[in-house]
């Protein structure tokens, strides 16, 4: 017998009662005023949100926001203030260096300040070398936990996928909290 | 109603007092109290320490003296807690036919039996709740910290029917203070660490009393206390709650 | 004494330390605490949370081959592992058949369970951690001492002298900032010429056959962004149904942890890219057995979100080396007890059933209960302390008996010897930070009888 017949059959005779599935008994979290949370929560991860007025250029905020930025990486067509789109690239390591990514996200999730991000770059590398983040997001897509953001129609459609919240910290030293561990660190997402 | 009353074994050798007040509280309130004589121990001590198979004797003990009783009540929620909780399965009994469902912590028996909304008793002194981890946590005297619950607590609900008395609880409300039964001499040094701690806690409340419904925590507070020469003493509830009787 | 007050006594030594680790611990619970108030439903969840579990539990072959059966149709490939030495060998043939001589991990319990990493670095392979806390620990040549945050009991001093002679950062310098990008900087290097990536798992979801990484650092991802190969290694508990019942998991785990909101990354693993492959390792390694055992079944529950530890009061004054499993805390208490009666009782005692741990726990478990059983059942192994043991049943004899019982204290001298009745143990246990309570002139029992109570 194979190690995961072993196994299956030693959990098998060793399963007795079977369980019933729970319900959903209670009201989750939701938020009447969404880009209020929205903004509130960002910031108390480490991010930065900027709501784009009506006329603003995306590219002239990321500009402004990051004015020492000398190589910004990205594969977004409205993104013209790129120096280079990361797909071209023959390695994910060419990405070291790079001060600026920029990505879309698909929806926010108002308790807890999360992004999802599919991949939708050839290096997922991008997501996380970049010294500075900005995640694009429509401003319509914000739910308010994750019990809606799990039953998201085509959740499920990923390769790879990564909820982003803030920048990376650790606290590993003395539980200070420090920004920047090996992640972005800095995030600012703009609500188009 | 028939009220008997518990004693527990260290209260009875150590704290007579509290059981003298609890008497004269319940007394007070116009009760019919009784005391079923040679009582001994609920077997808590030798169950915490892994011996609960020991205990049964004790459990049939008891079970037997409180037979003619509706309630029975004692100033002490570790031991109260105990009977409730494991006597079924050391009796071989279902709760509601023994001990375990008529067992109550005085506190909660004024609370919440005998509601009561009155006490003649004047106590002008800063004091200190210290909410012992069974009464809280396994008999519900207080609302744990760690849970999204309302807040409440019989104790201070008690307190505040005493006149003159000011009411403060430690920072950390509801952090053990060491005591443990079997672990105060097991682990001896961390049990006197967390009661040094525990008592900091209190005494930085301006305190003048640490004041609970477990005589067993209060007991080895005190043994510090007396140790280090702190100023601040400790006072089971039930003395506070019978001043003037 | 057991294994655990022997080494909590030397901790204790340090009053000092003790304090500031207890205090550090404590915030951390404080924090803990400040999300879940911000959560109305914290209870409701928690409780489906548990409910959950048990389900996934009780059906834990169906949810195990369902997700082998998607994350296979995903490209992954699946390995069962029986137990440690078998995980550690699949680990290595897949390093072997790439060639791989550098990987790069991030935390893990299972790996450390597994002793992994002595076992690749006997073979010649170089596994750096790359979590900051897990590297701190690499560096001094010790274990983590808590499960989600290794270095805990490290002062920033003791990080700024390892990284002065690892990393040649400024002498004296221990600003944990400062400190903290020198180790990004030595890492990024790490991560880039790395050729093997390994993370854990902290949930599998059967139904997509995707499993999920959190960590605050983006180390996982890093880690795995470059190499051709990423290793992921799972304990078979870690299975939940689908994305309805992660949702609950990912709301409870940094809150409970770190009382964050949330992970800053939240990976979500479901196909290898072009050109990679990835593995992942289902370990069993004594899982299954816990299956039959229904008094500690709910350890199964567990998603190592640490809260337990951080809450308990016994753990926060005597420091995760003070436990002899390498998970400490309530937690480790009882997994070490399922794990090796024999090796792991001495932890037992380090419990004064406060319960709190049980109040925190995300999906619930009985934690101090189980505790309590534990010692129930210490008797029976013959694993129970022999004087403890001597003194419990001088108690029970004496108690058994009430004449005695009164006798004994009416006795002046014999009161003084009552301590030993009433807390079973040597004197000098009680005596060493304590006065003994003076026992009273008449018991309550005498007073009664005269009609001295009125």
């Amino acid at each position: 017998m194979s190690s995961k017949d072993d196994i299956l059959a030693k959990i098998k005779a060793n399963t007795h009662d079977e369980w019933k599935r729970p319900e959903l008994a209670f009201t989750p979290l939701s938020y009447s005023e969404p880009l209020v949370q929205f903004e509130k929560i960002l910031k108390a991860v480490g991010g930065n949100c900027i709501l784009l007025e009506n006329g603003q250029d995306i590219n002239e905020i990321i500009l402004k926001t990051y004015p020492d930025a000398k190589r910004i990486a990205s594969n977004l067509p409205e993104i013209t203030c790129a120096t280079v789109n990361p797909d071209t690239l023959e390695d994910p390591r060419e990405l070291d260096g790079t001060d600026v990514g920029i990505i879309r996200g698909e929806f926010g999730v108002l308790e807890n300040g999360m992004i999802w991000i599919n991949q939708h770059t050839r290096y997922k590398a991008l997501f996380f070398i970049s010294e500075s983040l900005v995640i694009l997001l429509d401003r319509n897509r914000l739910v308010n936990n994750m019990h809606e953001a799990y039953t998201q129609p085509d959740f499920d459609n990923f390769g790879y996928g990564c909820f982003i919240s803030g920048p990376s910290k650790t606290a590993d030293i003395e539980q200070a909290l420090v920004i920047g561990a090996h992640g972005a660190k800095a995030v600012t997402v703009i609500l188009v | 109603m028939k009220i008997g009353l518990f004693i527990p074994c260290y209260i009875n050798a150590i704290y007579p007092n509290v059981g003298v007040a609890s008497y004269k509280l319940l007394k007070s309130l116009g009760l019919d109290v009784d005391y079923p004589l040679d009582q001994t121990c609920c077997g808590q001590p030798m169950a915490n320490g892994g011996f609960e198979s020991d205990s049964a004797k004790l459990a049939e003990h008891m079970e037997r003296q409180f037979e003619k009783f509706d309630y029975v009540v004692g100033p002490s929620a570790s031991c109260v807690v105990f009977v409730k909780e494991h006597y079924p399965t050391l009796l071989h009994k279902e709760e509601h036919a023994c001990i375990s469902s008529r067992i109550y912590e005085i506190c909660e028996f004024l609370h919440d039996v005998v509601k009561v909304d009155k006490l003649n008793a004047y106590f002008p002194h800063k004091v200190s709740i210290h909410n012992s981890c069974h009464g809280e946590r396994l008999l519900h005297l207080s609302s744990p910290s760690e849970l999204v619950i309302p807040r409440y607590s019989k104790l201070r609900d008690l307190l505040s029917l005493v006149k003159g008395i000011e009411v403060f609880e430690p920072k950390r409300v509801d952090e053990c203070c060491g005591f443990g039964g079997m672990f105060s001499v097991e682990e001896a040094a961390t049990s006197v660490c967390m009661g040094q701690d525990k008592i900091r806690d209190h005494m930085s409340t301006g305190a003048e009393y640490i004041t609970g419904a477990d005589s067993s925590c209060l007991m080895h507070m005190e043994g510090i206390i007396r140790r280090e020469k702190l100023p601040i003493k400790t006072l089971h509830i039930v003395e506070i709650l019978s001043q003037g009787l | 004494m057991s294994s655990h007050a022997k080494a909590a006594e030397k901790f204790i030594a340090d009053r000092e330390r003790t304090a500031w680790h207890d205090q550090a611990l404590y915030f951390v619970r404080e924090k803990r605490d400040k999300m879940a108030h911000d959560v109305p439903e914290w209870e409701a969840l928690r409780e489906m949370a548990s409910q959950m579990k048990r389900h996934t539990i009780s059906n834990l072959a169906y949810y195990l081959e369902m997700f082998e059966r998607n994350a296979t149709a995903n490209g992954i490939h699946v390995h069962w592992a029986k137990d440690a030495e078998e995980h550690n060998r699949i680990v290595y043939d897949i390093i072997q058949k790439h060639g791989g001589k550098n990987l790069v991990k991030s935390k893990s319990m299972l790996a450390e369970e597994c002793g992994l990493a002595p076992y690749l670095e006997e073979r010649g392979i170089n596994s750096i951690e790359s979590d900051l806390g897990e590297r701190i620990m690499q560096f001094m040549g010790t274990p983590p001492s808590h499960i989600v945050l290794p270095a805990i009991h490290v002062k920033r001093e003791e990080v700024g002298k390892v990284f002065e002679k690892e990393l040649h950062t400024e002498p004296g310098n221990s600003d944990p900032t400062y400190l903290t990008h020198a180790a990004r900087a030595a890492l990024r290097k790490i991560f880039l010429s790395a050729d093997i990536a390994m993370t854990g798992v902290n949930f599998a979801v059967a139904s997509s056959g995707a499993f999920v990484v959190c960590t605050n650092e983006g180390n996982a991802d890093m880690g795995t962004s470059f190499p051709k190969v990423h290793i992921a290694i799972m304990g078979l508990e870690k299975v939940v149904p689908d994305y309805n019942a992660l949702a609950l998991y990912i709301r409870l785990l940094a809150r409970s942890a770190t009382g964050q909101p949330c992970t800053t990354y939240t990976s979500h693993y479901k196909k290898p890219v072009e050109g990679q492959e990835m593995h992942i390792v289902i370990v069993d390694n004594g899982r299954s057995d816990i299956l039959a055992q229904e008094d500690h079944i709910n350890m199964l529950k567990c998603i190592r979100c640490g809260s337990c530890i951080n809450t308990c009061p016994v753990y926060r004054r005597t420091g995760g080396y003070s436990y002899s499993y390498f998970i400490p805390g309530p937690v480790g208490i009882n997994l070490g007890m399922l794990k090796s009666p024999e090796k792991y009782s001495g932890n037992v005692s380090a419990c004064s059933l406060c319960y709190s741990c049980s109040n925190v726990c995300p999906v619930k478990i009985d934690l101090a209960e189980q505790i309590y059983k534990w010692r129930q059942d210490l008797a029976p192994l013959h694993l129970a302390d022999p004087s403890k043991k001597f003194m419990e049943k001088g108690l029970k004899f004496v108690m058994e008996r009430p004449k005695l019982f009164y006798s004994a204290i009416k006795a002046g001298e014999i009161a003084e010897k009552m301590p030993r009745f009433v807390l079973y143990n040597k004197l000098d246990a009680w005596g060493i930070g304590r006065e003994l309570p003076v026992f009273s002139k008449e018991t309550f029992n005498a007073m009664w009888k005269k009609g001295k109570v009125k």
